[in-house]
């Protein structure tokens, strides 16, 4: 069994490899039962060793990542507002009201925003957590379809949340929107000046686009980031 | 915003020059900043040290090992020095 494994665990980078390590301080270090036990002829020291238990789905990766078919969409980011939540939802693996499709219910009838074709979010199921795609909207605001064999019958209880997220996959042309919100476009059409400047020889241009890139970059994040400070001030203060 | 009005703004008439441009713009920015983190997930196995990084990432947020006393994935800590063990021929 592992047990604090944010200090007893390390990591190192090599290339496009992890190194997992884990840091034991004694001897050698066996397992009885779900116990570890430190055998007791063996000399105590620190020491670190190679994973020594499986653990299914142990290792868990953060990361961002590039992926060319998530990078044009077929609507704006700001368009993409549909969006549902309650204890009302319920989800229909067998298609039974609709026949050939898998059904999301409300019977607070909260789903009239969503239509025909858009991708969806689900969170906060017990097994229906994930994305889809909508197939139909015949039902208003009472229930929405998904093509059959996506969903698992779920009653109503749960606090669930869906939302619409972007249409990944679109055909890189000119039509095609870029998977940023407004202000990270303006940043990427000053990288595009900042490389046409590149093309031109001209240097001194293509260093000012670059500020104006990252500086949209950075007001992209500061955005989120709105720090107020409140500090008192005596009565008669002088300011 | 649409590929044409990226291209209009920018004053760039090659579609193909300003898709690659704006791959390598969301290339950038991907790898200065965390929007729409991705999650990787693999077994541990007993006696192995390494595993691979998923094959498209850009950058790595953070790296977190599950804790089965609680269930929960703590993050851990780079190492700042090589360990001395190169290699263990007879892991526990």
């Amino acid at each position: 069994m592992s047990y604090d494994t944010h200090r007893t665990w390390y990591y190192e980078l090599y290339g496009r490899y992890i190194h997992l390590w884990q840091f034991v301080d004694g001897g050698n270090i066996d397992t009885l039962g779900s116990y570890k036990i430190r055998l007791p002829a063996e000399k105590v020291r620190t020491q670190l060793i190679y994973p020594n238990e499986d653990i299914a789905s142990g290792l868990r990766i953060e990361y961002t990542s590039f992926t060319e078919s998530e990078i044009f969409v077929a609507e704006a980011i700001e368009t993409t507002t549909a969006r549902a939540s309650g204890t009302t939802i319920s989800f229909n693996d067998d298609g039974d009201s609709a026949s050939g499709y898998n059904d999301i219910y409300d019977t607070g009838d909260g789903l009239a925003d969503f239509e025909n074709g858009d991708r969806i979010r689900v969170i906060g199921s017990a097994s229906n957590d994930g994305d889809y795609t909508l197939t139909a909207d015949a039902g208003a605001a009472r229930y929405i379809q998904i093509g059959t064999g996506n969903l698992t019958d779920e009653a109503a209880g749960e606090s669930i949340t869906i939302y619409q997220i972007p249409k990944t996959g679109a055909t890189a042309d000119e039509s095609a929107h870029v998977n940023l919100n407004r202000m990270l476009s303006l940043a990427v059409v000053d990288f595009m000046k900042a490389m046409q400047k590149e093309l031109q020889g001209d240097i001194q241009g293509k260093e000012y686009y670059m500020r104006e890139f990252w500086k949209k970059v950075a007001d992209d994040q500061s955005n989120k980031r709105n720090i107020s400070i409140s500090f008192p001030l005596p009565v008669y203060a002088v300011k | 915003m649409t590929v044409k009005e990226m291209m209009e703004r920018a004053g760039v008439n090659s579609t193909g020059l300003a898709l690659a441009w704006i791959k390598d713009a969301v290339h950038t920015i991907k790898s200065s900043h965390g929007e729409e983190l991705k999650v990787n997930k693999q077994n541990i196995i007993d006696g192995e040290r390494e595993y691979v990084l998923p094959l498209d990432m850009v950058a790595v947020k953070s790296i977190s090992v599950k804790d089965t006393s609680d269930s929960k994935y703590k993050k851990i800590k780079r190492l700042v020095f090589d360990p001395t063990v190169t290699e263990d021929t007879d892991p526990e």
